[in-house]
């Protein structure tokens, strides 16, 4: 079955560059362009993984992070951003896992796969 | 010197406390005639030095969110002390406080903004007298990653405490949540080193584990789930409680059932009582309006205003009636004729002439009427009042006599 990922990002260049590239992985991508779509999606779709921005309008990553790990606590989160400084903020401790923004999308995808594969195994 | 942070949890309801508890938290509750119980955790914190203090409140929190607006504002800002209340926000999760860890979970932010070395999680429903410094520089000696207080009790009381296994070193090995069959002190078969619900945490250990555990699906307590999860892991100590206790005797409360409540409070009339308010190396603070000062009128026959082993507070008047082995609030009357006996009563209460009120705890304002009994016919009280198995009558606020 085709794994779904919801991608969290404002910048819509961004956003068409990250989903053409995820899908030609073979993966079926959700689109939420801040942290409050995000939440809403949440609640009628269930994504196997979730790609999280921070720097966004409405509602941050780091808020938005806070909200979905008490409620959705299986779903693994990827912060991307190109903020390196995020890691001061204990919430993005929550997250699975941490990339820094770049055009080449290898380590992004490296880590999508180990965290799928980690929660199929019991 | 590293810092600390406190935050002091006191959003318990206090159920069994009931109906003192029906408009206050348990925090908020009166103790020991001029006090709140929340006072005794406050007080500890500032005679240690601790002057960063958030209160975490939820359910009925008005009562003591004034208390400590009025009572505690004697902090400097400026030199970044504070005693603060943070009611439940919601910003994290839309619902209340899940357990003791998911509130200081759901104020992480707050975390973030102070930034402390370490962070000291209190309650807010213990009376005791404890030097947390002591605490804090053994933790630091140890390089703990988490130092959990214990104080040794009775193994029958086993099933309402956290009960630990202590190694050698003072290492943490075991934890066992209110078990009916608890591991006793070596050498002191019914003897048990019982959790105090006091935690000194270096930050970065407690952030991480608070989030391990909110994304897990536990009932996100400290004593369930965070720290026997730490255990084998983190660098987990005991501190014993003697080591800190200013009041030398061992004494600490958890005055959880009326019971208990009306026997702490009793305790401080004797003659010397295990909780001592006069030591002033290590004052209890708390909030007080400037009542006058207490006074027995009336010294004719048959009419003589007398207050005999009881605590009577600023702003009572005993006239003309008899006060035996009681605990007076500010503002209290008891007019001719009237005996009060064995009772606690709370600020402003008003005992009419000739009434009787025998082992009662009455709570604010009630105006006794003239001649009422109360305590002599416990079946009769048990229809108007709230009774309990040992007969104490608890007369609730507000009612109308």
């Amino acid at each position: 079955m085709e794994e779904k990922i919801l991608l969290v990002e404002d910048e819509e260049g961004l956003r068409l560059f990250y989903q053409q590239e995820l899908e030609d992985e073979g993966y079926h991508v959700l689109i939420a362009k801040n942290g409050k779509e995000a939440i809403q999606r949440l609640e009628q779709e269930k994504p196997d993984l979730i790609i999280l921005d921070i720097v966004m309008p409405v509602m941050d990553g780091i808020e938005a992070l806070g909200r979905i790990v008490g409620k959705e606590r299986k779903i693994p989160i990827i912060l991307n951003t190109s903020y390196p400084d995020y890691r001061q903020e204990f919430m993005s401790w929550a997250a699975d896992a941490y990339v820094t923004k770049s055009d080449d999308l290898t380590e992004l995808k490296t880590k999508i796969r180990n965290l799928l594969e980690k929660g199929k195994t019991p | 010197m590293k810092k600390v942070l406190a935050m002091v949890l006191a959003g318990g309801r206090g159920e069994r406390l009931y109906p003192l508890t029906r408009d206050r938290a348990k925090p908020a509750v009166p103790f020991g005639a001029v006090y709140r119980i929340i006072d005794f955790t406050l007080s500890n914190c500032l005679n240690s030095d601790i002057r960063r203090i958030y209160v975490l409140t939820q359910y009925k929190s008005i009562s003591l969110h004034r208390h400590i607006q009025f009572g505690w504002n004697i902090l400097s800002a400026p030199l970044g002390e504070f005693v603060e209340v943070i009611p439940a926000q919601q910003r994290v999760d839309e619902h209340w406080y899940q357990g003791t860890a998911d509130a200081i979970f759901q104020n992480i932010y707050t975390l973030q903004e102070e930034r402390p070395d370490l962070v000291l999680i209190l309650s807010g429903d213990h009376i005791y007298k404890m030097d947390y410094r002591k605490m804090i520089a053994f933790h630091m000696e140890e390089e703990a990653d988490l130092t959990v207080a214990t104080i040794r009790m009775d193994r029958r009381l086993s099933g309402s405490f956290g009960v630990m296994e202590i190694g050698g070193d003072g290492r943490i090995i075991g934890f066992q949540e209110k078990p009916e069959e608890p591991k006793v002190l070596p050498g002191d078969p019914e003897g048990i080193m019982a959790s105090m619900g006091i935690y000194v945490f270096t930050t970065e250990t407690l952030v991480r584990r608070l989030i391990e555990d909110a994304r897990s699906g536990s009932s996100h307590d400290f004593g369930k789930d965070i720290i026997p999860s730490m255990i084998g892991e983190d660098r987990v100590f005991a501190f014993d409680f003697r080591q800190g206790d200013r009041g030398g005797t061992g004494y600490w409360r958890d005055v959880g059932t009326i019971e208990a409540y009306y026997e702490a409070n009793m305790d401080l009339i004797s003659v010397t009582p295990q909780l001592n308010l006069y030591d002033f190396t290590w004052p209890i603070l708390t909030y007080q309006l400037p009542h006058p000062p207490a006074k027995t009128v009336w010294l004719e026959e048959g009419r003589v205003g007398t207050a005999l082993n009881s605590i009577i507070s600023h702003g009572c008047i005993i006239s003309g009636g008899n006060v035996r082995r009681s605990i007076l609030s500010p503002n209290v009357r008891v007019h001719s004729y009237a005996e009060v006996e064995d009772s606690i009563l709370l600020e402003g209460v008003d005992v009419g002439r000739h009434s009787k009120i025998k082992r009662t705890i009455i709570d604010k304002d009630v105006q006794i009427p003239e001649g009422t009994k109360i305590g002599y016919n416990l079946d009769e009280d048990a229809k108007r009042f709230t009774l309990t198995d040992s007969g104490i009558v608890v007369v609730p606020k507000w009612i109308r006599l």
